[in-house]
This record gives structure tokens, C-alpha cells and sequence, in this order.
């Protein structure tokens, strides 16, 4: 089962200074920075699927800039991500039109013609076919048939029917090396596993489902089960955006080949609690917690406060000094954690970061963070890690902070998750 | 003699105001923390207004201070405190007849620091952040009698204009050792330059700049172009070397340039923003992702390889009449605008015309 690492520009600088906090001297955003392959020892994925949404163009603006959407197109993805053939082979450059970006409108702007253009600038060695998301899902011995679902659900099934049949015609052109891959898009599990043969009987070999980022797992169950029952064993299954990567046995119970996910790296900064990832001795992923010492004059939220005249900055700076040095001293071992706690929490008081709260509940919530922090810094989980964040940077990838240090957790947290899984994977065989 | 709570300092006291005295001397960041402080604009819980200063901007002080942080650095422009009470200025002794000139200021810290400051307030967080250092700086204050007074005086102060950016980007290419924010830009600018003003340039003389009221093309696209090739293009390859840019770099965009003017000279020559779309921003940055797309496909570096790419993309342009045709969507001529969706759609069509057009056995040579 191989892991697909959806990208959208996630590299960090390696010379990035983290005492002064501020980008190496002299560095080219891109040309000095490393994506996670290039970063850590080894590789923590088996390969990268890139969006055309993402990437952007005239019709969705993405995160690429200008000139670096164009330099993408001229060179492709394997040069622009620097994740090449010889280097890694066997693995996959997959594209997608990244429906969720286009989910209001009321067809996809992409036609089958230009998405086969975008593949073969990019030279992908895998792309999925232009596909709409349904948001719907049916539950269990609730199943609507096509009559009963309402116009738009209907709708959008065919576009992704037809688009798939267009797709797979013009992807001729493409040659042999690349594989196209049927979007999978339905409102139940019957209807994602009649769409699924219609795909088969078109002539796809690799089937791509969409559409299961807001399902519940016994949901994604139950449709991989739908599937899998009508689907001929030859043809593989790539599972779209799976966020639920704790639940990797389902995938292999249902003969899935391949997943692509964000989540290791994403929750680094978008999970409040668990965005610092472990093993722990039994081989599950366990969690811990960054501290939070967001820059006192960068933090949008500060800033916000200083602009209405409720922070004073000079004394944030003062604390957000002390707060770090407390960390980085308790890290040489030169205080104890209560010392650094008091260091942290001073800082995170003054934050507020619950306006609302009453006197009594700021309290508790203050008590509650700390016996989280506590946790942290009493385990020093940074020493027990050998990945080239945790080995370079030490504590400095536990400091919530900046994208420098909340990208270097996401790294760390793809190193471990690939760890797991490849434990997993021999557990499987 | 002076109580610890009782600062003093040797001034200067110009002769100004009567109602406002006026003085200046140099002092080091620790001392002026002493006496001033920063008050930011904000509201208390009845919504009442207090303070003026705007908050901190993390990257300007950065940048002062990592100029402050180099040898040969000097800080002429003084920060400005203003008093409104325990602050009173003694004259000195008359020098040479003249009465009033120097002078010994008392500022009375008992109460905290008494003194605001009115301009320089990233400056001297910068000068604060080198800790240790004797580096002093020009304070100048003044006194006033009250806050209405000193609230007049800080919008008169910072009202001022900035320097227009065309002429800042002008200046640049003059001024080394710029913060890196600057430095890019200040090589687009060097070569923008250099391409208006060189001899044998395709774009001598075209160029509007500050100085070159009567150019066609604006400088800010210009550089644009280049900027996207610095960063992500051909000339990435020289962005370590100002000289490389400015020899091999400039003659590469120039010879392109020659190309564009022979192949579409009809919608180039005499033609402005407004009859063709082709001098006009976005024709401008869409061709220069043309220049790179027929450089990498068939090595093209001097204007007749660039003018035999560019003859396939002949009779598939309306830079001045006609319409595009974007895949379904049809445009006028003069429906593009400057603006990034239409250079993005302008830049992906040319570029894939381009692909479609030039033969497989072309792209090596």
C-alpha cells in the first residue's frame, strides 16, 4: 500500500536561524529550500500527487506564484519538486484537479482535453480524471436510487461519468507511461460501486474515490466494501484525501493500493493538541503538544491587540523572550520544567487567546495548558527521535512558532508516519 | 549633586519657537529608555482614544537592525521625543554673544519615563534589540504644554510623503548592500536600465522610468519580466552575479526583445499600451514566459532562434485587433487588462500554442 504526500509547497530552509529567527543569509525562496524528500534522510513517502488546483492558473488562482505556476509547466513536476525518476524510483507523480477547490461552481472549469494538457506538461506518470464532488452520503439501508436524488447530486455524478470517459480518451496522447485514473464520485455505496464498474468497463485499471474527506470511517467502509464487491480484482483503488490514517487496516482489508494524505504534515499546525508525533512501544502513533510562543510582533493575532491598544508590545517582546529562553534553557538541561513552565505560561496568559473566557475559567483553562505543556517538556520527546529535525533542531521543532519550525513538525510527523506504516506493511505481509 | 531620579544632558538649543522649546543631543538606547516611551494609538473600555503611535512592523525593524549591525553604519535622522511635563530646559552660558544656543535639559524619571516618542519608533526598537552597545543616536525633543499640543505636532511630523517608488527604483541599482528585500528588485532595476539605455538594446529608450517620462513600456513591467526570471527562469542562472546579469542576462532579454520587434512588428512599432496589447503589461509579462518556453524547447539565445520559435505563435495573436480565443472563451483584443488572471490565461495560452506549434525534432538543438 503506498502513501501519496499531496503537496502545495511545503519545503523549510535549512539554514534557517532559529535564534534569530530569520532566513539563512542570503536565501532564494525555493532554490535553498528543501521539500520534505530532500530534507529528511530518507524519502517519507512513496510519492506526491499536486493538484491542479493548487498549482493554479488563469480560471483558480493557487498558492503557486506566477512564475512559478509557468516554470512548473515548463519543467514539470518531478524537476520543479526535485523528486526524480532515477533518484526515486517506483514512485508515483500523480495529479488531481482538486475538486474541493472548485466545489461551489456548478461544473468543474476543467475539461478533459486541457487536464490531459496540465499532465503532460507536468509530465505525471499518474492523473485522475476531472471529477465534481458529491457531498451527500447515504446512510446505511437508506440508499436513494438515481430517481429519488436530487437534480444537482445527479448532475454532478454524470459530469464525473463523462468526464472520466473523455479523459480516458485523450489521455491517449499521453503514451503508455502514464496511467490514467477514474474518478470515483457517488451519494452512497451503491452508487460509488455502479460508478466504479461503469470505470472498469470503460477501461480504466487504476480507479481513484473521491469525495471522502467529511466521511466517517464506517462510512469509507462501507464504500470501499460496495466497491470492491463489484470491482474486478485487477483493477487498483487509490483512496483521494484520507485524513483517518489511523484506520490503515481498513484500506488493506479492501485491497486499497494507494492513499494520498496531508495530514501528518498539516496537522503539525492545524491540530492544536496532538501536532507532534511519537511511537510509542507498542507501535501505535501517540501524540504530544507543542509549546505555543508565537512571535510577539508578527502573530496576526497580536497584532490585531497592539492595533486596538489591549498589548502592549514592548512587553510581549519581554515575555515571549523569556518564554523561549526558558524552553531552549530546560532543553541544555540548565533549568527544571517548572522553572520553564512558569517561563511559557506567563507569555501564554497574557496572549488570551479566549477573549470570552471569565476570570475563573482562564484559571482552568491556564492550569489545563500547563499540565499539557508539562507533559511535553518533562518527556523531551525531541531526544528520542533520530529524524534530521528532531536531530538538528532539537526542541526548536516543538516551539509552535513559525512555518519554519511548524513545517520542520510536519516533516518530523512524515517521518514517523511513514515509519508506521512501513511496520505496518510488514506486519501485513 | 543630581538625584538618581533627575536625568541631565548637555543640548543643543536652537532658536525656534518661543512657546515650544526646542533641543537635541545623543544618547544610547538604554538612556533613552529611560526618559521616553512608546504610547500606541488605542482605545480603553469606555472607547475613549489614547496614544498615537502605530504598532510595531516586525520586518522594517529587522532590516534597520541588521544595518545597524554592520560596521560603517550611521543613523543621522534623530528619534524625537516630546515632553508635556517634568522635563524643563535650562539655557546655558552664552557662547560667543550668542545667548540661548546650548543648553542643560532635567528630566525628572521618578514617575517612569516622562517623554513620548513622536517619530522613530522602529529605529529605536531596532537600536534596542543590539543589546550592549554604545551606539548612540540623535534625540530630538521638544516641550509642550499639553497632549493636544503633542498630538498636533506627531501628525505634522509623520505626514510626510514618501519618495515616489518608480524614483526609489531608480535609485537603487546605485546603492549596494541593500536589505534582500531591495536587492531583487534592485536587480531588475539594474537591468532595466541597462536595457533602456544601452546601445543596441531592442527596448532602448522605451522604457518609462522617472527619468524617461516618454518611454512606451512601464518599468515596473519591465522589471516584473525579469523578476520572474530571476527567481524561476533563465536567468536564474546568473542571479549571483550582478555582472553576469548585466552582460549575458540583458543581451538574452534584448536579443528576445529584437525577435518580438522583427516578428510582430506591426503591433510593435509606434504602438502604445493602449493601441497594442503587446507593449502593454500583460503582453509584456506573458512574452517573457515565451521567451523562456522557446528557450528551453529549442535553445534559442540570439534573435533569429527566438524569431524562428516566435514565427509559430504569427496569425494566432490579436495584440491589436481581433480576439483571443481561451479555450472556449473568446476575448477582444483589448479585453485583456494588467491584472493576474488575464496575464495568467494570456502567459498559458501563448506558451501552449507554442507547444502545439514547434516539432519534437526542433527541441534539441
Amino acid at each position: 500500500m503506498k502513501f501519496v504526500f499531496a503537496d502545495s509547497l511545503d519545503f523549510v530552509d535549512p539554514a534557517y536561524d532559529f535564534i534569530a529567527d530569520r532566513n539563512g543569509a542570503g536565501r532564494t525562496i525555493h532554490r535553498d529550500d528543501q521539500f520534505p524528500h530532500e530534507f529528511l534522510d530518507t524519502s517519507p513517502y512513496d510519492g506526491i500527487l499536486v493538484s491542479r488546483g493548487i498549482v493554479g492558473d488563469a480560471l483558480i488562482p493557487g498558492k503557486y506564484t506566477e512564475a512559478q505556476l509557468m516554470r512548473f509547466r515548463r519543467e514539470g513536476a518531478r524537476r520543479f519538486l526535485r523528486y526524480s525518476r532515477e533518484q526515486f524510483p517506483d514512485s508515483m507523480m500523480m495529479g488531481d484537479c482538486g475538486a474541493f477547490t472548485y466545489r461551489n461552481m456548478p461544473e468543474p472549469p476543467y475539461r478533459a482535453q486541457d487536464t490531459v494538457e496540465f499532465y503532460g506538461d507536468g509530465d505525471f506518470s499518474h492523473g485522475c480524471s476531472p471529477d465534481h464532488l458529491i457531498f451527500d452520503f447515504d446512510d446505511q439501508d437508506a440508499e436513494r436510487s438515481e430517481k429519488e436524488i436530487p437534480e444537482d447530486i445527479r448532475i454532478r455524478f454524470e459530469i464525473t461519468q463523462q468526464n472520466a470517459a473523455e479523459f480516458l480518451r485523450e489521455a491517449k496522447s499521453l503514451g503508455r507511461r502514464f496511467v490514467p485514473m477514474g474518478v470515483i464520485q457517488g451519494w452512497s455505496a451503491p452508487s460509488m460501486a455502479q460508478a466504479a464498474l461503469n470505470l472498469a468497463k470503460m477501461g480504466y485499471v487504476y480507479l481513484a474515490i473521491g469525495g471522502t474527506v467529511p466521511l466517517r470511517i464506517e462510512q469509507i467502509r462501507r464504500a470501499l466494501a460496495a466497491i470492491r464487491e463489484v470491482l474486478p480484482k485487477q483493477v487498483r483503488l487509490h483512496l483521494l484525501g484520507f485524513g483517518k490514517i489511523e484506520h490503515l487496516a481498513d484500506l488493506e482489508r479492501y485491497g486499497v493500493t494507494s492513499f494520498d494524505t496531508t495530514s501528518p504534515l498539516v496537522r503539525a499546525f492545524k491540530d492544536s493538541r496532538k501536532n507532534y508525533w511519537a511511537r510509542s512501544k507498542a507501535g501505535e502513533l501517540s501524540y504530544y503538544t507543542a509549546i505555543r510562543i508565537p512571535q510577539a510582533t508578527e502573530n496576526n493575532r497580536l497584532k490585531v491587540k497592539a492595533l486596538q491598544g489591549r498589548l502592549d508590545q514592548e512587553e510581549a517582546r519581554q515575555l515571549e523572550a523569556t518564554a523561549l529562553n526558558g524552553v531552549r534553557r530546560l532543553a541544555c538541561r540548565e533549568i527544571d520544567v517548572e522553572d520553564a513552565l512558569d517561563a511559557v505560561m506567563a507569555y501564554w496568559e497574557k496572549l488570551n487567546w479566549n477573549d470570552e473566557a471569565s476570570p475563573s475559567k482562564r484559571v482552568q483553562a491556564l492550569d489545563r495548558q500547563r499540565r499539557i505543556y508539562a507533559q511535553t517538556l518533562q518527556d523531551r520527546p525531541w531526544e528520542g527521535c533520530d529524524c534530521r529535525v528532531c536531530r538538528e533542531g532539537g526542541v526548536e521543532a516543538l516551539i509552535f512558532r513559525n512555518s519554519n519550525r511548524n513545517k520542520r513538525r510536519g516533516m518530523h510527523n512524515l517521518h514517523v508516519f511513514y515509519k508506521h506504516l512501513q511496520d505496518f506493511r510488514a506486519d501485513a505481509v | 549633586m543630581s538625584s538618581p531620579h533627575i536625568l541631565h544632558f548637555d543640548v543643543v538649543a536652537p532658536r525656534q519657537s518661543e512657546s515650544l522649546p526646542v533641543f537635541t543631543f545623543a544618547a544610547r538606547a538604554r538612556d533613552v529608555e529611560r526618559f521616553a516611551r512608546i504610547e500606541r494609538a488605542g482605545r480603553d473600555d469606555s472607547g475613549t482614544l489614547r496614544g498615537f503611535q502605530r504598532p510595531q512592523i516586525a520586518g522594517h525593524i529587522r532590516e534597520i537592525r541588521d544595518y545597524l549591525e554592520k560596521p560603517g553604519a550611521i543613523l543621522p535622522n534623530p528619534i524625537i521625543v516630546a515632553f508635556t511635563h517634568s522635563a524643563s530646559l535650562e539655557s546655558g552660558p552664552s557662547h560667543d554673544g550668542v545667548e540661548g544656543r546650548f543648553g542643560r535639559l532635567a528630566i525628572d524619571v521618578s514617575n517612569g519615563a516622562p517623554g513620548w516618542i513622536v517619530d522613530g519608533q522602529q529605529r529605536f526598537t531596532a537600536l534596542r534589540d543590539l543589546h550592549g552597545s554604545d551606539f548612540e543616536v540623535l534625540v530630538s525633543g521638544f516641550i509642550c504644554d499639553c497632549l493636544e499640543e503633542l498630538q498636533k505636532q506627531f501628525i505634522l511630523i509623520n505626514n510626510t510623503r514618501p519618495l515616489p517608488k518608480a524614483l526609489v527604483y531608480e535609485l537603487l541599482p546605485q546603492v549596494s548592500d541593500l536589505p534582500p528585500r531591495m536587492s531583487n528588485r534592485s536587480q531588475a532595476a539594474l537591468m532595466t536600465e541597462a536595457l533602456n539605455y544601452r546601445e543596441g538594446s531592442a527596448l532602448r529608450g522605451m522604457i518609462k522610468q522617472q527619468t524617461n517620462p516618454k518611454g512606451i513600456i512601464r518599468d515596473t513591467v519591465i522589471q516584473r519580466l525579469l523578476m520572474n526570471s530571476i527567481s524561476d527562469g533563465v536567468l536564474r542562472l546568473y542571479a549571483d552575479d550582478d555582472r553576469l546579469l548585466l552582460d549575458r542576462g540583458v543581451n538574452f532579454v534584448s536579443e528576445f526583445f529584437h525577435a518580438v520587434r522583427h516578428v510582430f512588428s506591426e503591433d510593435w512599432e509606434d504602438k502604445t499600451p493602449k493601441t497594442s496589447r503587446l507593449v502593454h503589461g500583460a503582453g509584456i509579462i506573458a512574452m517573457g514566459y515565451v521567451m523562456e518556453t522557446v528557450h528551453v524547447l529549442t535553445g534559442a539565445e540570439d534573435r533569429d532562434a527566438f524569431a524562428r520559435g516566435l514565427r509559430h505563435l504569427k496569425g494566432r495573436t490579436a495584440w491589436s485587433s481581433g480576439e483571443w480565443a481561451f479555450g472556449d472563451e473568446r476575448r477582444r483584443w483589448n479585453g485583456l487588462q494588467n491584472v493576474p488572471a488575464d496575464i495568467r490565461q494570456l502567459s498559458l495560452h501563448l506558451v501552449q500554442e507554442l507547444r502545439r506549434a514547434i516539432p519534437r525534432n526542433e527541441e534539441v538543438s
